[in-house]
């Protein structure tokens, strides 16, 4: 505690009170104070709560949730549909750019002016506006832009979060270097050469940050998500995939450009489709920890995402070039994939509240240390990950001295 | 250094979650009354550092009873001394009334029969402070670090309220504030350990239920307790992550359990897991991915310009 200096015009009788001492100075005092508006009444419940403990006798905690819901509102989800559609249309854009196509205005243009490059350009605006977007969420779900700038403060291959900080960093940086160069009035032939560069640079770091989300979500403790950790960043990708094809068909790139978004979009459309069920499958092995995908308000945005995915997909495969029906598939395709994003954080919620989704699952074997050890027996080799500061490495044996 | 939370010396009293509060200075939660047994807290949470669990079971649990049917609350788990299956009480009256008169049995009525197939499980919860914590691997920013007493802290400052941390607790112990946007746990007092002092709630526990040392002493102590109490007929009386055997999903923990029935029945998880061990899995799967993805795009390309 610093010292304190009363001033010596008053009498030090012992009755001044040092307004110091009032400060809160403890571990939480930095925590403020919950503002105690008339807090809604508890529901009311026709059932004795000390009485529900019955229900599930020896199983849960009077069916309190186990886990902590996760926290994130819905900019995230919206955040993983923006960066897998942005990740994925820079992708695209740099096969394109890898097949021989010219991105950028320049001497090409001239010799055909065909509309090909349209494509690439118009991948290179979906990338850079999701690369912002992207941005633009991820600050307002931390509250604060040097909260981003935080995320940068360590490099931790254990936290998926961190390292999709550092993906959407780069391809960030190699989006806003593509596009810078189209700004200037007087295109030189070295700005086209940094402008394909940076596109294809964004290309490859748009398949990570289109990815890491399923990683991100798979770390986590909540039941549905570890337990489909396999199908998740496959999922995400495919839909990814899906996603920016949609948005391509909402806005054509005409020409060639057309047929290529159509293939994409058939071939994203049924991966999409197709790891949804591996998803579910991978859920349902555990049947409590599926149940969100059939219950409540996150089965319902589950249903949806599918039946909108499948009208999307039957769209797609049944529209010719110019068709106002493959704008139907685009605009059906695009609420699918977005749907997908917020079912999946719902399934996660309803999951993390359910505390023998958790216990059934562990008990099962699945998504606990029984697995792990399964795994040692079997003599596979895990390698763990190795953090800065961060992860210790997995260990057979146990640790005898404790720092 | 860590905790050893023997729950059959906790009465629920609740000290240990005031003094915590004191001593961090913890926001009130909203004074509601849950209704669930005498729990009003619930659960953990960032201003609920500590908290004391109730569980009502109507079953007995050997070993406890009241005077009226012959054996003294707690003459078990209260007698460590005392070698098993000889007459003995805690009960102050021992000095100025012969024990068999205590312990001569009084007829039951009708309520109290049924009373009688009762008893009460309390625990004082607390973060665990695992050997391997998934906030900490988790965590983007290296907010969360690993104290020079082993225990798991969290640097307010640092902190960018993410919420990543929260979500890959396999305990549900650390939480984000809603006001506040940080998220927070249990320090296991870092300021009094700076000191040498022992963490609150420990200091304030009137049962030594809550005991805190050196982990070895600690898990010594532990294990003696259990071969105690199973010998005394607390059948199901068992540790809960004192060890990396224990419990390889967290390596062991720094704030460890005896209990007396399973773990669910407190809210702990069976076989906890710390996400991160299972996460190259999920790194591989974004590999073949990400391979998938641009075969994709490629394929889509080169598709199309052939036609």
């Amino acid at each position: 505690m610093r010292a304190r200096h009363l001033p010596d015009d008053r009498p030090h009788d012992g009755r001044n009170v040092d307004p110091e001492l009032g400060a809160l100075l403890g571990e939480g005092s930095h925590q403020r104070v919950k503002d105690l508006a008339p807090s809604p009444a508890a529901p009311r419940s026709d059932e004795v709560p000390s009485l529900a403990y019955e229900a599930d006798r020896g199983r849960s905690y009077y069916g309190l949730p186990l886990l902590k819901e996760p926290v994130w509102r819905w900019y995230v989800p919206a955040y993983f549909y923006v960066g897998g559609v942005a990740g994925a249309a820079a992708a695209l854009g740099a096969a394109a750019q890898l097949a021989g196509w010219r991105g950028s205005p320049g001497p090409v243009r001239q010799r055909h002016p065909g509309v090909e490059h349209r494509l690439i350009g118009r991948c290179r605006l979906i990338a850079t506006a999701g690369a912002g977007a992207s941005a633009v969420l991820l600050i307002a779900d931390l509250g604060r832009p040097a909260r981003f700038l935080d995320m940068l403060r360590v490099f931790r291959p254990t936290s998926p979060m961190n390292m999709g900080t550092w993906f959407l960093s780069a391809f960030g940086a190699c989006c806003a270097a593509s596009t810078l160069p189209h700004l200037w009035p007087a295109r030189r032939p070295w700005q086209r050469t940094v402008s394909d560069a940076a596109a294809f640079g964004a290309g490859v770091m748009g398949l990570p940050l289109c990815t890491y989300t399923g990683v991100l979500i798979a770390n986590t403790a909540v039941p549905i998500w570890h337990g489909t950790r396999n199908a998740l960043p496959v999922l995400f990708g495919a839909s990814g995939a899906a996603g920016a094809a949609s948005l391509l068909e909402l806005w054509p790139p005409g020409g060639t450009g057309d047929d290529v978004v159509h293939r994409f979009s058939l071939l994203g459309k049924t991966l999409e489709l197709a790891l949804g069920e591996v998803f579910a499958y991978e859920a349902r092995r555990v049947p409590r920890v599926a149940r969100p995908l059939r219950r409540g308000a996150s089965g319902a945005l589950w249903r949806t995402a599918q039946v909108l995915s499948a009208a999307g997909l039957a769209a797609t495969a049944l529209s010719r070039r110019g068709s106002p029906l493959r704008r139907t598939a685009g605009l059906l395709g695009t609420l699918g994939a977005l749907t997908l994003r917020f079912a999946i954080l719902q399934a996660g919620r309803a999951s993390a509240r359910d505390p023998l989704a958790t216990s059934e699952q562990q008990r099962a074997g699945r998504g606990g240390a029984a697995e792990l050890t399964e795994r040692d027996r079997a003599g596979a080799s895990h390698p763990a990950l190795r953090g800065v500061g961060a992860g210790r490495e997995t260990e057979a044996a146990p640790r005898e001295e404790h720092p | 250094m860590g905790f050893f939370t023997d729950t059959t010396l906790c009465i629920g009293c609740k000290a240990c979650e005031v003094a915590c509060k004191q001593w961090n200075q913890l926001p009130d939660d909203g004074f509601l009354f849950t209704g669930m047994s005498y729990d009003n807290t619930g659960q953990l949470g960032a201003s609920t550092w500590r908290h004391v669990a109730f569980v009502e079971r109507t079953t007995r649990l050997p070993g406890q009873g009241t005077p009226r049917d012959g054996t003294e609350a707690g003459t078990m788990a209260f007698a460590p001394l005392r070698p098993a299956g000889q007459p003995g009480t805690t009960s102050l009256l021992a000095d100025f009334v012969a024990p068999s008169h205590i312990e001569s049995p009084v007829p039951l009525g009708p309520t109290q029969r049924a009373l009688s197939n009762f008893s009460w499980l309390m625990m004082s919860d607390v973060c665990k402070h695992c050997e391997r914590a998934g906030c900490l691997e988790a965590c983007p920013t290296g907010s969360i670090v690993r104290t020079e007493f082993g225990s798991v802290y969290v640097q307010p400052d640092v902190c960018n309220g993410c919420g990543y941390c929260v979500s890959a607790c396999p305990f549900g112990v650390i939480a984000r504030r809603e006001d506040d946007g940080r998220a927070w746990k249990c320090t296991l007092c870092y300021d009094r350990l700076k000191d040498g002092m022992v963490p609150a709630c420990a200091k304030a526990c009137p049962t030594a239920s809550i005991q805190f040392g050196e982990l070895g002493e600690l898990r010594a102590r532990g294990a003696k307790r259990v071969e105690q109490l199973l010998a005394r007929g607390v059948a199901e009386a068992r540790l809960y992550g004192e060890s990396a055997l224990a419990q390889p999903g967290t390596e062991g923990l720094h704030a460890f359990f005896l209990l007396c029935d399973e773990p669910e029945a407190y809210n702990l998880p069976p076989d906890p897991v710390v996400p991160t061990k299972h996460i190259t899995r999920a790194w591989y799967a974004m590999a073949a991915s990400v391979v998938g993805l641009a075969a994709l795009c490629l394929g889509a390309v080169a598709g199309a310009r052939r036609t």
